[in-house]
């Protein structure tokens, strides 16, 4: 009987320390939570610097998601109002929201960077029809919700880094081990990704699979089973080469990427607070 | 595999008797538990033959959360079915993908990174320490009531949960189906700043801990709902293929992380928790012990993630760009509810030829017609919410 | 006779709204209470602080389909719920508020609400036959068993406070406190113990947790409830909240000196008294887990029935030899 009593009395205990403590509720609507920088949300096609669409339809989002959720007519080669160059163009973009699994597959096979996640949800709607993001409301999203992190290039980025001209090899290699954030301190970001992916043989049979930063000397560790395989070939898989559009060159300040996010321990801010964004003059600005 | 240490059962029940040798006379009486039901940790149901209050056979029932995933898998690229098998055991996504992900880089015989592996590793202790406080709060809730102590506890382990759920939002920007894991590696590399995050979760979730056993494993009326409850003896559990907290509850030392190293697991050292007894609380010690352990190993771990590119691989753009020679593989890993693998056969083309998930909830159900009868409903209640099972790696 | 049943008649008003309305209260304070125990909020939206929120849920409960099983006993079924809900608050009428606010104050008012506690469980024990639903039979004879057993150191208990003041009558006992020391106070080591039984006993009469088994959610849906819809849920609802009211007030009135206090007795410590019997109530409720049936009764009959039977006895010597 006693223990009874002795545990039941800690176990009022317990609740009541807790009840000093401050409550974890965030009072939605009125209060929203600060997202991470990568939070995924809903999307938004993006313009180019100069004005121009990115999307060039290429139909490589349409056929990497895996619950078909992404519709586009493809609008062939056109002139560009705004360069004079031929280029491919999307005369229809359709995203269903409703059967979206929110893989970011799409965003991280995009050539040139056009569908990018948003880190606002789009609001909750009293029809399947309103979840369903047609082109307008995906350009719409471009200025109205903050961008996630994660475009194309960042994430490819992430999972390759591109290699660093030779003569910059050890600056590149001290920036890379700094804190472990991948070294994009490259200038030239947007255009070496798609010349270190445009050459899979001489970065894919190189002994590491880490063509970037130097590992130490005993990489792969001994116990590990595949250690006389790790100098097999990466079988190389095909690029897409051919229909990357020639990108200017990022205005922004190299290091800013990844280095540049801040922790997203951000106070909540209130949503009059917010409001919309003003057009970003940078593609990779963070918000 | 040391040795067995088995617990005594006197008599072990029959499940595949019929009930009309039970009962000629019908005087037993039916309840069907589920499939809609507060507890049944998803759309489960049991067949309960019922003498007044003591069980006397269970017969349970799979397939209601069946969405054809294996098939589903047979139509999509590799690429692709990273982010499908995440909805398999929806409360540990990670190791799902980790299982799948493997399997796809032993056929291709790809060597996953050393900074992608420990990557990997932490990830996957972190998502045990999520699975395991959301085991506790359901556990609570089933023996305690959602209106009473029980939701106290349970509302306590969520608020904890999403500390956790919030440093896998930093790292991949989703907070549930992460789909951060892809073939040959990550996808997603550590933010500037991460550890720091880490370490300061832990620092919460870690005295926490203590405040949960206070309210459940120390409490008496808890020890009560669980002592005896459900002896699982090691034979049978063997016999059915169980592994997991549920196997080392009756006091069989194994654990693939330690026995069968996978990630950077041969890189660190884990200690296996085990527990003598075979019943709900020797599964909830087991677990308790887990989280403790999954606490110190990230500690020890998150500062020392070595440098290096976190995917050995290529980021593939077209579906078709991702074949995988003719193989068959079966690749497992230790996830918070046992082994869970991936048996994969391919022909050469872009998609698997057959794509077999097996998972450790399926065989931890099949457990229940033994354990079941002989105790009461309240205890059938105590003992399914032991057993942890997630339906959807059940019936994928 | 006609100015005491006048009197009667108008305090039993009295008594029957206040008790109502706290019982709305009741259901703002739980939830607000419930919610500062799991470090969250509570209702905030509906009125300042969510105190409008008992009202919302009225209405909600109060537009819902009622549904009737088609095999079910629909004469008990309709009957039930107002039973429970009338049955919780026949206890009040012998519980003295005030020295002069008393709806009845009967010569054996604990007698009387002895048997009162007796009758709830029948509304109980009716819903879960007439609702022709196996968790609902199951959750019924549960609260039989249950309540039955516990009726007995609830009586037992209760005789502790008749003794030692000499009368069945609520307002000697609460006089008596008054004139001399509070039950819990002295003498103490009779007092305190019996007032731990009496608690845990009106726990297992009211099915509050850690005896909640009858309608243990995580079992059986919704127990004895589960057949139940709209406004007939809401009864059955409401039945708890008052029994619970009901049953601290007696508590307040046997063993903790109902209207007295160190300075100005009167209404409002009984008021207060009862209060902070609700919130031990609520407290336990949300801090422990539940028994199970064969350990409830283990409890009563193992420990709490010997146990309030050696207080009797010490009572009765207590008395001979003061």
């Amino acid at each position: 009987m006693k223990s009874y009593l002795a545990t039941a009395a800690r176990a009022l205990a317990t609740t009541f320390t807790n009840a000093f403590r401050k409550p974890v509720t965030v009072e939605f609507p009125d209060v929203i939570r600060p997202r991470a920088e990568r939070y995924r949300a809903s999307f938004a096609l993006l313009h180019e610097e100069d004005g121009d669409e990115a999307c060039i339809g290429c139909l490589q989002c349409e056929r990497i998601c895996p619950s078909e959720v992404i519709s586009i007519k493809a609008g062939g080669k056109r002139e560009s109002p705004i360069t004079g160059k031929k280029r491919g163009y999307a005369d229809d973009f359709v995203l269903d929201l409703n059967a979206c699994i929110y893989c970011e597959l799409c965003v991280q096979v995009c050539p040139t960077d056009a569908i990018v996640m948003t880190r606002e949800p789009e609001l909750p709607a009293f029809g399947r029809e309103d979840l369903v993001l047609t082109m307008a409301k995906l350009y719409a999203n471009e200025k109205s919700k903050h961008r996630a992190w994660g475009d194309a290039t960042r994430l490819n980025g992430m999972q390759v880094p591109p290699k660093p001209p030779k003569a910059e090899a050890p600056a590149a290699v001290s920036a890379a081990s700094a804190t472990g954030a991948p070294a994009t301190a490259a200038p030239s970001a947007r255009t070496v990704a798609p010349a270190a992916a445009a050459t899979p043989a001489s970065s894919g049979a190189s002994s590491a699979p880490a063509s970037a930063t130097a590992l130490p000397a005993a990489s792969p560790p001994a116990s590990s089973p595949s250690a006389a395989l790790a100098s097999a070939p990466v079988p190389p898989i095909a690029t897409p080469g051919a229909a990357v559009v020639p990108l200017p060159a990022p205005d922004t300040a190299p290091g800013q990427g990844p280095a540049g996010e801040t922790p997203g321990t951000a106070p909540a801010v209130s949503t009059a607070e917010r409001g919309p964004v003003p057009p970003d003059s940078s593609r990779e600005g963070t918000s | 595999m040391t040795a067995l240490r088995t617990v005594q059962i006197t008599r072990r029940v029959d499940p595949h008797l019929s009930i009309d040798r039970y009962d000629p006379e019908g005087e037993l009486m039916l309840l069907h538990f589920g499939p809609q039901h507060p507890s049944t940790h998803g759309v489960f149901r049991m067949d309960l033959y019922l003498d007044g209050e003591k069980v006397v056979k269970v017969v349970p029932h799979v397939g209601y959360l069946h969405r054809a995933v294996e098939k589903l898998c047979e139509t999509l690229a590799y690429v692709q079915i990273t982010p499908i098998v995440d909805k398999n055991d929806y409360v540990a996504p990670m190791t799902n993908e980790q299982a799948l992900n493997m399997a796809f880089e032993a056929a291709l015989k790809l060597e996953v990174p050393r900074r992608a592996r420990w990557m990997r590793t932490i990830f996957a202790e972190l998502q045990r320490i999520a699975s395991h406080l959301l085991w506790l709060g359901t556990f609570a809730l089933d023996l305690g009531g959602a209106l009473g102590g029980g939701s106290s506890v349970f509302l306590h382990c969520f608020r904890e949960r999403e500390l956790v759920l919030d440093l896998f939002e930093e790292v991949t920007g989703a907070r549930f189906h992460y789909n951060t894991h892809t073939i040959g590696g990550n996808r997603h590399d550590l933010p500037a700043g991460w550890s720091a995050k880490v370490k300061a979760a832990l620092d919460i979730i870690g005295p926490r801990l203590d405040e949960y056993e206070a309210m459940t494993l120390e409490n008496r009326i808890f020890l009560d709902r669980t002592i005896g409850v459900g002896k699982l003896d090691a034979e049978l559990a063997l016999e059915l293929g169980i592994t997991g907290p549920i196997l080392r509850g009756c006091g069989v030392d194994h654990d693939l992380r330690r026995d069968a190293p996978f990630h950077a697991y041969d890189e660190v050292k884990v200690n296996v928790v085990t527990a003598q007894g075979g019943d709900c609380l020797a599964r909830a010690r087991v677990r308790f012990g887990e989280m403790r352990e999954s606490v110190r190993l990230v500690r020890q771990m998150v500062d020392a993630v070595p440098e290096g590119s976190i995917n050995s691989g290529k980021p593939v753009k077209l579906p078709v760009q991702s074949k995988i020679p003719p193989c068959q593989v079966y690749v497992a890993i230790e996830t918070p509810r046992g082994e869970l693998g991936t048996y994969l056969i391919s022909d050469g083309t872009q998609f698997p030829y057959r794509l077999k998930i097996r998972p450790p909830s399926l065989h931890a159900l099949s457990a229940l017609p033994y354990i079941i009868p002989g105790g009461t409903v309240s205890d059938a209640v105590a003992i399914l919410g032991s057993v942890d099972p997630i339906m959807g790696e059940v019936d994928r | 006779m006609n100015e005491g049943l006048v009197h009667g008649a108008v305090y039993s008003v009295l008594i029957v709204t206040v008790v109502l309305t706290a019982t709305a209260m009741a259901l703002w304070f739980e939830r607000k209470f419930a919610a500062r125990l799991q470090t969250r909020l509570g209702p905030t939206m509906v009125g300042p602080s969510g105190l409008l929120q008992p009202v919302a849920d009225l209405l909600k409960l109060l537009q819902k389909e009622d549904i009737v099983p088609e095999k079910a006993d629909s004469i008990i079924f309709n009957l039930v719920p107002p039973l429970a809900a009338l049955t919780a608050l026949g206890a009040a009428a012998v519980v003295p508020f005030s020295p002069t606010v008393v709806a009845s104050d009967l010569d054996v008012g604990v007698l009387y609400v002895l048997a009162i506690g007796a009758v709830t469980v029948l509304p109980v024990f009716g819903a879960g036959w007439a609702s022709n639903n196996k968790l609902a039979l199951l959750g019924g004879m549960r609260a039989v068993a249950q309540s039955v057993s516990y009726e007995v150191p609830l009586l037992l208990s209760a005789m502790v406070p008749v003794i030692l003041s000499g009368s069945l009558r609520f307002g000697a006992i609460v006089q008596m406190q008054a004139d001399h020391h509070w039950f819990v106070v002295w003498p103490f080591f009779i007092g305190v113990p019996a007032f731990g039984i009496f608690l845990l006993a009106m726990l297992a009469e009211a099915n509050r947790i850690p005896f909640d088994i009858p309608e243990a959610e995580s079992e059986l849906v919704a127990g004895v409830t589960t057949e139940y819809t709209g406004m007939k849920f809401a009864l059955f609802y409401m039945a708890e909240y008052i029994h619970t009211i009901v049953a601290s007030a007696v508590g307040a009135a046997l063993f903790l000196g109902g209207w007295d206090g160190p300075f100005w007795p009167g209404l409002h410590w009984m008021v207060l008294k009862t209060l902070l019997l609700f919130t031990v109530v609520y407290w336990v409720r949300w801090s422990l887990l539940r028994f199970r049936s064969d350990q409830l009764m283990g409890l009563c009959w193992k420990y709490l029935v010997p146990a309030s039977v050696l207080l009797v006895g010490a009572s009765a010597a207590w008395v001979v030899f003061r």
